[in-house]
């Protein structure tokens, strides 16, 4: 039986929107999760290998930003790359790199990660001079755009060069979307193209209907966490 | 009507196999898939596809490839669709434009009649007098000007854009093109090969090269497979390049879409456009291009007419006579305009079907047949002279003209980029002869006409831009020398007849002497002439009017064509839609994460910014009703209102204090920790741009609230002033972090209370203006004591995930009190009456603090604040208005509306910025500007209302409500 998200008091920005389409839900960091959407597993891998769209706001992620984040973080063990780029770390998440002075950490596909456990249990004002931290799980929505059609459905909505041959796997954009921000990042799941995009909270649903008329003509159509999953573990 | 059409291999954009049905005028007409609806009515005998702007006389089909504005036509609520490049498709109802009653029975048809009274320019020496006439004028001006018709009720159909990239980018499909694509391609480079027609190959797929007919075929299906077939090239058929903008930034139309290319290297192979032929009825439905009748054959198997007589001065002329031969047409004779043999073989082929060719003569004149719906006759006479023909002629029986005097590059994109052409004098013709870095161009568009050469040209610009966009290329492709330049242009293909109607501009209905008179009244420049005589500015701007034009202006004006120049190509290349431009019109919103718990309750929503926020709760038909529920019951019980909406910034460091003390006019430095206060921003002219809270959680953190409008403008003038101040302080805009709700009313303590038990309430362990950080219902919350409307109150933020599960919690708590959500109305009200004034609804983009009253709000120790300068400047200049409360003389009068005028001794010296009726006071209360003077408590003024009514208010000092402040700090 599915759960309820108006059951939990952490509740996607999204729930209203995947509920009406009939999601499954299960718990993800005291929030309800999509995990999967009326199709059955095999048909929403397919779907997300086509052209899809997850939800995966219920996922972790934080940040810091300041004149020492950078340096405070690399002191906790996190490795990060050049600017606009991410590095994988052991747990399983990966730090994108997006400013001198700004990191953004995404957990893993499972709901966790170790190093956000780790970095945010250590912080705190007067230990982290010049590190402060961006609260990213209320700031932001989280969905995963994936499938061999997603660069082309993004440039209906964004004018950076998204395509892979010019977007490395892990390259970040900091870019609009749909004339609104947003942080644009590819990460391939397995064989298959993948970006996550990282936008305001609260134009979520704006780019949610954005999202999904653009990739209309692709025959798009959200997915569940789980596709996603399933197709991260496939082999790359 | 019987569909006649050519046997295959003619038809080449056709599937005969899929008949297609549609309406003309009125008239059910059968097509094949793939016709245009110019060549489907061709198939059909119907040769007259609309009325000219100006003269109402019959047209056909010119260039069929939508060069003219003799082929627009209406389709439903479009106007002006170019009915040579549509294509058909099932059920079309196709309209003529410009007619009164149908195409063939125009009523406004006798206008022609009247052309002597109709000189060039007579509508700007004619309708403005006697004076007071244009009002009667304009009328039947504006029913006959225009074309098509637009339905200002037509919806905005479904248009998007997407941007497109490419290494290089090849704008025109034909042999230049084709050969570009593949060079820059075999170099490594990403190509986008970009064609205006359904399918490659340009002239290549309707003209003759050679006497047998092979050669173009032969050559175009080589490039043409080798394209399609190419990884690295993308084409786009279908598809308009409708400018060039800075960086190679491409506009590129292909049906509903926009595609916004950038690329790193443009090649321009945009071809050329033929052009007319000027005599006498040269705009007679059976009077065409030659490239026009061989793309009927070639493209749509239309037989264009049965007996023609073929004008050329060059060897195109010669093919299109052959085609036409081959196509049954009976070809009457071919004038050739040169006096010498040339275009032996071609010549020679059209020779041995037994045409006979006449040789230095022209075409003088088309008769027209009976209705003037098309050809009967062509004169054809001994040229003379420039321009003169021999008063002897002989008539030819025929209802085609096919004429091919020459070609004008198709170069708006190269001018678009800076490009610079000049006239070549010999081979009179307009050749590119300066183009900008990483701009190449090939073909045609060159001047460059023979067909090795336009293919060792497209080669060596493919390699260019290859080359430019940083690819690595061998050694550049060889163009040879012959470029076939001459022998294309005749230099003068104007015939001027006595009886006129020999026309230059056929959008325009502009014969030969229209152009001279211009010129005669002063109007001798080009650009000049241009817009006099509007010659080039109808819907073809100029593609088959600028080259003669410029001919006979410079002759009129004794100048070359070179000294007289040309008119200036500007985007768009041709016609575009709004829809197109307005694509998929991203609007982007905003919800608070308690939103659809709005709207479920009733909500009437309103916008604010991007967000969409509650304006009052319950029915539009009792919106005062529900206004003064929800105030009264803030007043006496309790109200939630969401302020999630609100700006928020998280300002941390150990200079932050340091930052705000600087940014905002208050001080901060020695605010304690758990304490909350007002900030004002002003900018360097002193000017309030923005107010809210700063709350103080820790030495080096405060968490500073921002007007719902004005919160990105916050944040950025926070980091504008901290580049240069270097200060140690991290701002961040949190304001999606956060939902927040205003709990208000004297029974908020103890519906806060119910859920929240972390946090002493008592008014001694949490007084007004403090902060505590704490949980409700296990939610944790800022929660702040403020007081905006002026009742007891808490402000309290929450994780925005948890902003549903907080305003469930509080209206549960709330139940027992009676609670109740509120919206902005009545926030608006309750707050006036307590005189709190809003940024932006009683500012304006000029007041400054003192204007404002907002004198309290300065720490006039500080050293320094932005705008604190201007400030004391403007503190020492005195006031020219002041914002004042005020109250109604006479209660029975009516309520004045926000921005009524103030007037004093009949000069408007202010307006009103509030206005309300407050139910708890029984009185109309307000905000306005006044004069200095009058800004004394007591002091009457005037408000001039709607309908210029005079009413007068009296000076009240706010707060209107708990002047003492007592309630909001229970």
């Amino acid at each position: 039986m599915s759960l309820d998200p108006a059951s939990l008091p952490r509740r996607a920005f999204l729930y209203r929107e995947l509920q009406a389409l009939g999601a499954t839900f299960a718990p993800v960091n005291g929030m309800a999760a999509a995990i999967s959407l009326r199709d059955g597993a095999e048909a929403e891998q397919a779907q997300a290998r086509s052209m899809a769209i997850a939800d995966l706001t219920p996922l972790r992620r934080g940040g810091y930003k300041g004149w020492t984040a950078l340096d405070w973080l690399r002191g906790q063990g996190v490795a990060i790359g050049e600017n606009n780029t991410t590095v994988d770390q052991p747990d399983g998440s990966r730090v994108a790199r997006l400013a001198d002075s700004e990191a953004l950490i995404l957990g893993d596909l499972e709901g966790g990660s170790a190093l956000l456990d780790r970095v945010e249990g250590t912080w705190s004002l007067e230990s982290a001079e010049g590190a402060y931290p961006v609260p990213r799980p209320e700031t932001n929505a989280w969905c995963a755009i994936t499938g061999q059609h997603a660069a082309t459905m993004l440039a209906k909505m964004c004018g950076v060069d998204l395509r892979p041959k010019a977007f490395a796997n892990g390259a970040v954009a900091q870019t609009s979307v749909a004339r609104m921000s947003a942080i644009v990042i590819r990460r391939d799941l397995g064989r298959t193209l993948a970006y996550d995009m990282i936008a305001d909270s609260a134009a979520a649903a704006y780019l949610w209907r954005c999202l999904i008329d653009a990739m209309g003509e692709f025959d798009g159509a959200p997915v569940g966490l789980a596709a996603v999953r399933a197709l991260a573990a496939e082999a790359a | 009507m019987t569909m006649s059409r050519l046997p295959a291999p003619a038809g080449t954009l056709l599937d005969r196999a899929k008949p297609i049905t549609f309406r003309f005028d009125g008239q059910a007409y059968t097509g094949y898939e793939g016709d245009t609806i110019a060549s489907a009515l061709a198939a059909n005998g119907v040769t007259m596809l609309s009325r000219s702007f100006k003269y109402h006389r019959p047209r056909g089909l010119l260039s069929a490839a939508g060069h003219d504005a003799n082929s627009l036509v209406q389709i439903g609520a479009e106007p002006s669709v170019q009915a040579d490049r549509r294509r058909v498709v099932a059920g079309l109802d196709v309209q003529p434009q410009n007619v009164f009653g149908s195409l063939t029975r125009d009523y406004a048809r006798a206008i022609d009649g009247l052309g002597r009274f109709l000189p060039v320019g007579f509508y700007y020496k004619t309708f403005f007098r006697p004076k007071g006439t244009w009002k009667h004028w304009e009328k039947l001006i504006r029913a006959l000007a225009g074309l098509g018709k637009v339905d200002l009720e037509a919806h905005h159909g479904y248009y998007d854009k997407q941007y497109l990239f490419a290494d290089v980018a090849v704008v025109g499909g034909g042999a230049a093109g084709l050969s570009a694509a593949l060079e820059a391609a075999d170099a490594g480079a990403e190509v986008v090969l970009i064609e205006e027609n359904p399918t490659l190959g340009g002239a290549l797929g309707y003209a003759r090269f050679d006497a047998a007919g092979q050669e173009a075929a032969r050559v175009r299906e080589g490039l043409v497979g080798r394209v399609t077939g190419h990884a690295n090239i993308t084409v786009l058929t279908d598809a308009t390049c409708n400018g060039w903008f800075a960086d190679h930034y491409l506009p590129v139309i292909r049906g509903n879409r926009l595609y916004k290319l950038r690329a790193r290297s443009v090649v321009v192979a945009t071809g050329s456009y033929e052009q007319p032929m000027v005599f006498r009825n040269n705009d007679l439905p059976g009077v065409m291009y030659a490239s026009a009748a061989q793309r009927l054959m070639r493209h749509y198997a239309v037989r264009p007419g049965n007996r023609a007589v073929v004008a050329t001065a060059n060897g195109d002329g010669y093919g299109a006579a052959l085609d036409l031969i081959e196509a049954g047409v009976e070809v009457a004779c071919v004038a050739d305009l040169r006096p010498e043999r040339s275009d032996g073989a071609l010549a020679d082929a059209v020779a041995d079907h037994g045409v006979p060719i006449v040789r230095g003569a022209a075409v003088t004149e088309a008769i027209a047949a009976k209705g003037h719906v098309g050809v009967e006759a062509a004169r054809v006479a001994r040229i003379t002279g420039q321009g003169q023909t021999a008063a002897v002629d002989d008539r030819f029986a025929c209802d085609l003209i096919v004429t091919a005097v020459g070609y004008n590059p198709t170069a708006n994109l190269i001018h678009h980029a800076g490009g610079r052409l000049a006239y070549n004098d010999e081979a009179s013709m307009f050749e590119v002869v300066w183009l900008p870095e990483t701009i190449h161009a090939a073909g045609s568009v060159t001047g460059t006409f023979a067909l090795e050469a336009v293919l060792g040209e497209g080669r060596r610009a493919g390699w260019s831009a290859a080359r430019d966009a940083g690819r690595t290329v061998g050694a550049a492709p060889a163009v040879p020398n012959d470029r076939g330049m001459r022998g294309i242009n005749h230099p003068w293909p104007i015939f001027p007849h006595p009886k006129g109607r020999d026309f230059i501009d056929f959008d325009e209905d502009l014969q030969v002497h229209d152009i001279l008179d211009a010129i005669q009244e002063g109007y001798d420049d080009v650009e000049l002439m241009k817009r006099f005589s509007t010659c080039g500015m109808g819907p073809s701007q100029g593609r088959h009017s600028s080259l003669n034009s410029v001919r006979l202006t410079a002759r009129a004006n004794g100048r070359t064509v070179n000294e007289t120049g040309t008119t200036t190509s500007r985007p768009p290349y041709t016609q575009e839609t709004f829809g197109v431009l307005a694509g998929r019109s991203f609007e982007p919103d905003r919800l608070t994460p308690m939103h659809h718990h709005h709207v479920a309750a009733g909500a009437k929503m309103m916008v604010a910014g991007q967000w969409y926020r509650p304006q009052y709760y319950g029915s539009e038909s009792s919106r005062d009703d529900n206004v003064r529920r929800e105030v009264m019951a803030v007043r006496e019980r309790v109200g939630l209102i969401d302020v999630s909406t609100l700006g928020g910034l998280e300002v941390c460091g150990p200079d932050a204090a340091e930052l705000l003390n600087r940014i905002y006019t208050f001080t901060y430095t020695k605010q304690p920790v758990g304490r909350a206060r007002y900030v004002l921003m002003t900018d360097q002219n002193g000017v309030i741009v923005d107010d809210g809270v700063a709350c103080r959680f820790h030495d080096h953190h405060f968490y500073v609230t921002a007007t719902t409008s004005g919160a990105a403008a916050v944040y950025q003038h926070m980091l504008f002033w901290n580049a240069q101040w270097r200060l140690k302080v991290n701002i961040t805009n949190v304001t999606a972090s956060w939902a927040a709700v205003n709990l208000a009313g004297p029974k908020a303590r103890d519906v806060l209370a119910r859920v929240c038990k972390d946090v002493d309430l008592s008014t001694e362990a949490f007084p007004y203006m403090e902060v505590r950080q704490g949980t409700i219902a296990g939610v944790p919350a800022r929660i702040i004591r403020i007081g905006f409307v002026g009742e007891l109150g808490y402000e309290i933020h929450v994780p925005a995930s948890q902003g549903e599960a907080l305003w469930d919690a509080l209206m549960d708590a709330g139940k027992a009190d009676g609670i109740v959500p509120f919206g902005i109305e009545a926030q608006r009200l309750l707050r006036l009456e307590k005189g709190h004034v809003i940024i932006g609804q009683d500012t304006d983009g000029v007041t400054n603090v003192f204007e404002a009253d907002m004198a309290w709000a300065i720490a006039r120790k500080k050293p320094y604040f932005v705008g604190k300068r201007t400030l004391d400047i403007h503190e020492r200049n005195g006031l020219t208005r002041k914002l004042v409360g005020f109250s109604l003389k006479n209660p029975a009068d009516p309520a004045p509306e926000e921005s009524h005028l103030v007037i004093h001794d009949g000069a408007i010296v202010g307006r009103t910025t509030s206005v309300g009726r407050s139910h708890v006071l029984g009185k109309v209360i307000g905000l306005a500007y006044v004069a200095p003077d009058q800004a004394t408590p007591g002091t009457a003024f005037h408000i001039r209302i709607g309908g210029g009514r005079m009413i007068e208010a009296v000076v009240e000092k706010p707060p209107f409500y708990d002047a003492g402040n007592k309630r909001q700090e229970l």
